[in-house]
Formats: C-alpha cells, sequence, structure tokens
C-alpha cells in the first residue's frame, strides 16, 4: 500500500488542471436532458476530444491516450474539480466503450472506438422493454438474420438521450425459439435508419432525456453484432458490470458535490435542522469512502484482478449516498428549493436531486443489486429456487 | 500509488484468521464466559503467533511490522471475539512506549499493558496488567454487558492524542471484523433455518437486510485502511481519517449486529445462540475510544469548520489548513 502519487502522477494532474483551467465553461450549460444542453454537451465533448481527452484510458489507436485506471481516478479528480460538463456521451464511452473493448472484433474497435473518443457518434442503450425491466431476460424485440443483415422488429424503453443521440446498442432475440437468458444477441443500430421511430418521453424534470424506440423492420448487416449470435446475455451483463462497477459514475462526482454541499451548508447554517449538520459530514465521509474503495478497485484490477458483483455492492453504495447527499441539500435551501431559479441561476440542487432519485432505479434497480449481493457474494438461495 | 495489500500482507491475515478459526471458535467463548474469561493458554497461543510482537521494534525482539498489519490482525481479533489484551497491549502500546526494556517485555508476551484514558470511564484488563499506561485505574470492577470484558473504574487518566487515534484505529478494526463475524452467522442462519418450506435466506426481505450490512462493511474498510496508512505515517490529517473510520465501523457494525439478530429472529433473542457475544462487543467498542459524537466532533471541525481542505483531489491530501 503506498498512498502517495509519483512525481509524474503529480505532474499529470497538473497537466489536466491547467487545460480544464483554460476550457471548462465558466457557465453551467443547460441540462444534457433537453435539446438544446445535448448539443451543448456534444459540443463540450468536442472541445475535450480536441484536447484529447476523450477516453484517456483507451488506447491511442483508437483515440485514447493509453493511460492507467489511477491516472483515470486523476483525470476524474481534476474533471470534477473544475466543474466541467456531465459527458454526453456517457453511454457510449462508459458503457458500450469497455464492451467492444473486450468482446468486438479489430474491425469494430476501429468503426466504432475512434468516433466516440472524438466525440463524433452519440450512443444510447436499448435495453430495457415493456416487459422486460428490471427482468430483462423477458427481452421479446427480435432480430430475424436474412442473408448478412438483421431484421430487427420491437420495442426498447426508458432510453437514456435517444431523442438526441446518433446510434443505439441493444439486445435483441435472434433464436424465436428460445427462452430467457439464451437466444439474445448484441447489437448496434443506427437511429437514423429506415423503419426506426424514437418517441421521446417526458421525464420527471419536464425535458425529455428518455425516449421509446420502435423498430419496425429495420435492417442492419451481421457485422453490427458484437460477439457471437445468442451470446448477448453474457455481453450485456459485462456490459451491465462497467455500468455498476468502476467507470459510470467515478468518485470525484460525489466529492466535488459534497464539497459544494459543505459550502451550502455554511451559507444556511443559521437556518438548518440539527440534523443537516451530521448529514453534511455523513455526505462527505461517504464520497470519501466511495473514493477510497474505487482506488482499491482500480489497484486490484491493475494487479489483474477482476470485479465481479463487487459491482453491485458499488451501485448500492454510489445512487443511495447521491441521493441523501442532494436530499441534505433540498433541506438546507428550505423554501427556496422548489424554486427553478435562485438568485438568477439554475437551481441545480433541484436537478441533481431529480436526477438522483433515478440512481437506485437505473443500471438495474437496488432490489436487483441486492438480490445479486445475497446471491452472488453471501451465497443465498437464488430467486425461485425455494 | 497502490491500495492493495502486499502479499506478505494477505499472508499474515490469512495465517492469524485460520489460527483463530482453528482454536478459537465459538465454544471457547462459552467456556471463558463460564470460567471468567481469561486464559493463559490462550495468550501463550497468540504470543507464539508473534501477535505480541507484531508491531515492536525489531531492535527490541519485535516484527518491526506497522499499522497497516495491527489493522488487519485486529480485524481477525474482532472476527474470533478475541478477549485476551493483545489488541491494547500489542497492537496500541508499542506506539505510546519508549522504554526498550518495556518493550522487549511486551514483545515476549511477559508484560500486559492497559491503557487509561479520560474518554473512557474504565480501565480494560488493568488487574492483570503489569503496566497501565497513561493514568491508573482502581481496584473495583465494573461490569460490562459484554461477558468477556474486565473494565476497572479509572483513578486518574491523561489525555494523550496519539494513544487515542492509535487505540480508535484498533477499535475500529475490531469492530469491521465483529460484523463481518455477525454478517457470516446471520448469512449461515438464514440458509439453515426453513420456514413455509423454504430456507428463510431465500425470502428477499431476508437478502436485502444482509445486502445491506454488506454494503456498509464494503465501504467502513477503506476508511479503515487510509486512517491506518496516515496514522503510520505520520499525517496531520491522520486523527481526522481515524474519526472517519471509527464512525464508519461503529455504524457498519451496529447496524450488523441489529440484522444479524432480526435474521435469527427469537433465537438471536437467547443466550444460547452464539451471536450476543460479537454483538455486545459492537455495543462496548462503538462507545470506546471515542463515541460517535467525539468522531463527528473532529470531523465537522475538519470539514464543516474548515480545518482541512476537501474536494475530489483531496483524498491523499496529508496536511491541515493552517493560519
Amino acid at each position: 500500500m503506498d498512498l502517495t502519487y509519483t512525481p509524474e502522477q503529480q505532474a499529470f494532474r497538473a497537466e489536466v488542471r491547467a487545460w480544464m483551467e483554460a476550457h471548462v465553461p465558466k457557465e453551467p450549460l443547460l441540462t444534457l436532458e433537453g435539446r438544446a444542453g445535448f448539443d451543448a454537451h456534444v459540443e463540450w465533448e468536442r472541445t475535450l476530444a480536441g484536447g484529447n481527452w476523450g477516453m484517456v484510458t483507451w488506447p491511442e489507436a483508437y483515440g485514447g491516450r493509453g493511460l492507467d485506471l489511477i491516472r483515470w481516478l486523476i483525470f476524474e479528480e481534476e474533471y470534477y474539480r473544475a466543474g466541467a460538463p456531465l459527458r454526453a456521451n456517457q453511454n457510449g464511452i462508459f458503457l458500450l466503450g469497455p464492451t467492444v473493448m473486450e468482446f468486438g472484433t479489430d474491425e469494430q474497435k476501429a468503426r466504432f472506438l475512434t468516433p466516440m473518443a472524438k466525440g463524433e457518434i452519440m450512443w444510447a442503450q436499448a435495453w430495457s422493454e415493456p416487459n422486460a425491466g428490471s427482468d430483462m431476460a423477458a427481452i421479446r424485440s427480435r432480430a430475424v438474420r436474412d442473408g448478412d443483415d438483421y431484421v430487427i422488429s420491437g420495442q426498447k424503453t426508458w432510453s437514456s438521450r435517444a431523442a438526441f443521440a446518433d446510434w443505439c446498442f441493444g439486445l435483441f432475440r435472434t433464436d424465436p425459439e428460445s427462452r430467457r437468458h439464451k437466444g439474445l444477441s448484441f447489437i448496434l443500430v443506427p437511429l437514423d435508419a429506415p423503419g426506426v421511430t424514437i418517441r421521446p418521453i417526458r421525464q420527471l424534470h419536464g425535458e425529455t432525456g428518455f425516449a421509446e424506440i420502435f423498430f419496425d423492420e429495420v435492417r442492419v448487416p451481421a457485422a453490427n453484432r458484437i460477439a457471437g449470435e445468442g451470446e448477448g446475455w453474457n455481453v450485456a451483463m459485462a456490459t451491465a458490470g462497467f455500468e455498476r462497477g468502476l467507470m459510470l459514475r467515478s468518485p470525484a462526482r460525489f466529492q466535488a458535490a459534497a464539497k459544494r454541499l459543505v459550502d451550502l451548508y455554511r451559507a444556511h447554517q443559521r437556518d438548518a435542522a440539527p440534523s443537516a449538520r451530521e448529514a453534511v459530514i455523513k455526505a462527505w465521509a461517504e464520497a470519501e469512502a466511495y473514493a477510497l474503495n474505487t482506488y482499491k478497485v482500480a489497484s486490484t484490477v491493475m494487479a489483474g484482478g477482476k470485479i465481479g458483483a463487487e459491482a453491485s455492492l458499488n451501485k448500492i453504495f454510489w445512487s443511495e449516498l447521491d441521493r441523501a447527499l442532494h436530499r441534505t441539500a433540498m433541506s438546507l435551501l428550505g423554501a427556496a428549493a422548489e424554486l427553478k431559479e435562485v438568485g438568477g441561476r439554475v437551481n441545480q440542487w433541484l436537478e441533481g436531486y431529480i436526477f438522483s432519485l433515478s440512481g437506485p432505479i437505473y443500471a438495474g434497480s437496488n432490489e436487483i443489486q441486492r438480490n445479486i449481493i445475497a446471491e452472488r457474494l453471501l451465497g443465498l438461495p437464488r430467486l425461485g429456487a425455494g | 500509488m497502490n491500495f492493495a495489500f502486499t502479499d506478505e500482507q494477505i499472508e499474515l491475515r490469512d495465517g492469524v484468521r485460520a489460527y483463530l478459526e482453528g482454536t478459537h471458535g465459538a465454544e471457547v467463548l462459552r467456556r471463558l464466559d463460564t470460567e471468567g474469561g481469561r486464559d493463559p493458554v490462550i495468550w501463550r497461543g497468540l504470543v507464539e503467533m508473534g501477535l505480541t510482537a507484531l508491531i515492536v521494534p525489531e531492535a527490541q525482539g519485535g516484527l518491526g511490522l506497522g499499522l497497516i498489519e495491527a489493522a488487519l490482525v485486529a480485524v481477525e481479533l474482532g472476527r474470533a471475539d478475541v478477549s485476551e489484551p493483545v489488541a491494547d497491549s500489542a497492537l496500541v502500546a508499542p506506539r505510546l512506549i519508549a522504554d526498550e526494556a518495556q518493550l522487549a517485555a511486551i514483545a515476549a508476551g511477559e508484560l500486559k499493558v492497559a491503557l487509561a484514558h479520560p474518554v473512557n470511564p474504565w480501565v480494560a484488563d488493568a488487574d492483570q496488567a503489569g503496566l497501565v499506561f497513561g493514568g491508573s485505574a482502581t481496584g473495583e470492577r465494573l461490569e460490562s454487558a459484554d461477558p468477556l470484558r474486565r473494565m476497572f473504574a479509572v483513578a486518574r487518566a491523561e489525555a494523550d492524542a496519539r494513544m487515542l487515534d492509535h487505540a480508535a484505529l484498533i477499535a475500529a478494526a475490531q469492530l469491521v471484523g465483529a460484523g463481518e463475524r455477525m454478517l457470516t452467522l446471520a448469512t449461515d442462519y438464514a440458509k439453515d433455518r426453513e420456514q413455509f418450506g423454504q430456507a428463510i435466506g431465500g425470502f428477499q426481505a431476508i437478502k436485502h437486510h444482509l445486502a445491506s450490512v454488506a454494503v456498509a462493511l464494503e465501504f467502513a474498510r477503506p476508511a479503515l485502511w487510509r486512517a491506518a496508512y496516515a496514522l503510520e505515517n505520520g499525517h496531520e490529517r491522520a486523527g481526522v481519517h481515524v474519526s472517519h473510520a471509527k464512525l464508519a465501523a461503529t455504524d457498519a457494525a451496529v447496524q450488523a449486529a441489529e440484522t444479524a439478530i432480526q435474521v435469527h429472529g427469537a433465537m438471536g433473542y437467547t443466550y444460547e445462540v452464539d451471536l450476543h457475544y460479537w454483538m455486545k462487543r459492537a455495543w462496548a467498542l462503538a462507545g470506546a475510544w471515542g463515541d460517535r459524537a467525539f468522531h463527528l466532533r473532529r470531523l465537522d471541525d475538519a470539514v464543516i469548520g474548515g480545518a482541512m481542505a476537501i474536494g475530489p483531489d483531496q483524498s491523499f491530501e496529508t496536511g491541515m489548513t493552517h493560519g
């Protein structure tokens, strides 16, 4: 255990800090969940790519810098320290990217990863269906093989930012006789293909950050399939592992939020409920614990270890700490909490609180995560096994 | 930057765990409970395992290891509910004592040191101690809810910040170990106990309770390792990190205890089920070496009071703010 940064790591931090200070927009962008805000965030993705910061851990051949996970953590710390915008392409870079890296062919890596790192193609996820939410193995959307193509029909839902994205990745049933986890394939689909219809869904905050995607005999080349036909479930589980595990929610995001919460507390100290003080300290402590654990996991992975069901511990922890942190902020704001603008600026605590309510639901609900922990880490009987 | 244990540290932990699993099972706790709490044979075994020599410098016959190793061992002491005074005497006192003869005697297992500090209204194991460090105890025995703790009223105690931080770290480690053991006990019971024609561990209500305990323990551990590292390296922030670790370990262990008794149902409310030994140890350690209020105040001064810079780039900084 050596909890000090090398001179090279410190120099890297200084380099990121200088770039962020020069490039991060001075005013917060409009919300990522609306059209105008999404476009502004895409613009930011391209600025990032211009500095070659699109995805620092990826190989240089695919638009990255080939850096290790410790440097990725340093990058993220400086990113959120500078108050940089959320990543418009998070579904692409954090979920699909690692999946393609692990399961894709060289041709697929060159074709999909580089434009992702450069911020050229924005990705949406197409997993859930009206009758396949927590029970994802109930997927019915089908992809029928026809020569060198698949013909896709069906409906996906809860697809974040699909109304604004260029492509989606999803699970489709390629074997019509199959049931549950078998016979599914992981396929990439351009959202401007003939037969694709996107119906935006208004979310809690009023923006259309969600959408349904309807596929009506949409033809895509079989070369868009990641890994073998019928192997989609395992690929999707790996993707879900990336989502819950290291990458999607880097700890720096919560540490930065906890720091802002402390500032908010100091500004509202006189009117704050006694319980708010402990809640503020707890938010800081939990964000720290999450950061420390991420360093531990990164060290393990760098030494050749794997992330397994422990990713579920992570997902529960960050999503519940985020909700508690924002709940505390709302309580500190008191009567002003409901206002969309406070002091002439967007009430980011309100936006953040609303978003935090989705955390325990997306990426596999926290109930599903608790089942995974109980069954795979503690060895309790599988659901329905009794 | 590397947040992983060395192979030697993992070997040490696994060796101590295996030894205690083999020699210090629940039947030993029940026997000690009946016979009065301490057993020279157990003490001798811990000495032979090298635990009393662990952090004593090599020049005094010790192994010269550090606080990461001390905390790793303390987790195992908590897991096994070891009640011999090895934690205070061997994992804390050697960092406070300068006298070379005393250090050599601690390493050899010949000197047991008890610790007096004004934060505690008692001195543990004062009657058998060759040295009460930091103060003195009276002969009056105080009865603890934990049948395996032996407490004596404090006569005199001087505030010693180093003692407090070191002892709080080791208490936090024992709390993590106790929490892990209680999670295991409850999980094993849930796999075994059947109702409605199936193991109760198949029901989501039980699963989710236990999973929440696993989450709390998972995120108490890294706070413990950072605290051990900071204290070992003399960082100004060490006290703050120790307070974080103690709070997180306390909350996780108390949650483990309350969950474990609930999962055991009425059996958990009996003296026959072994769970109560760890549960009572968790209650005791929760209040020892600074209770929640004490450690919260230290975090409050650092985080809200501004005595320490915070933010995403600050996790491994070492200094406090000055001026």
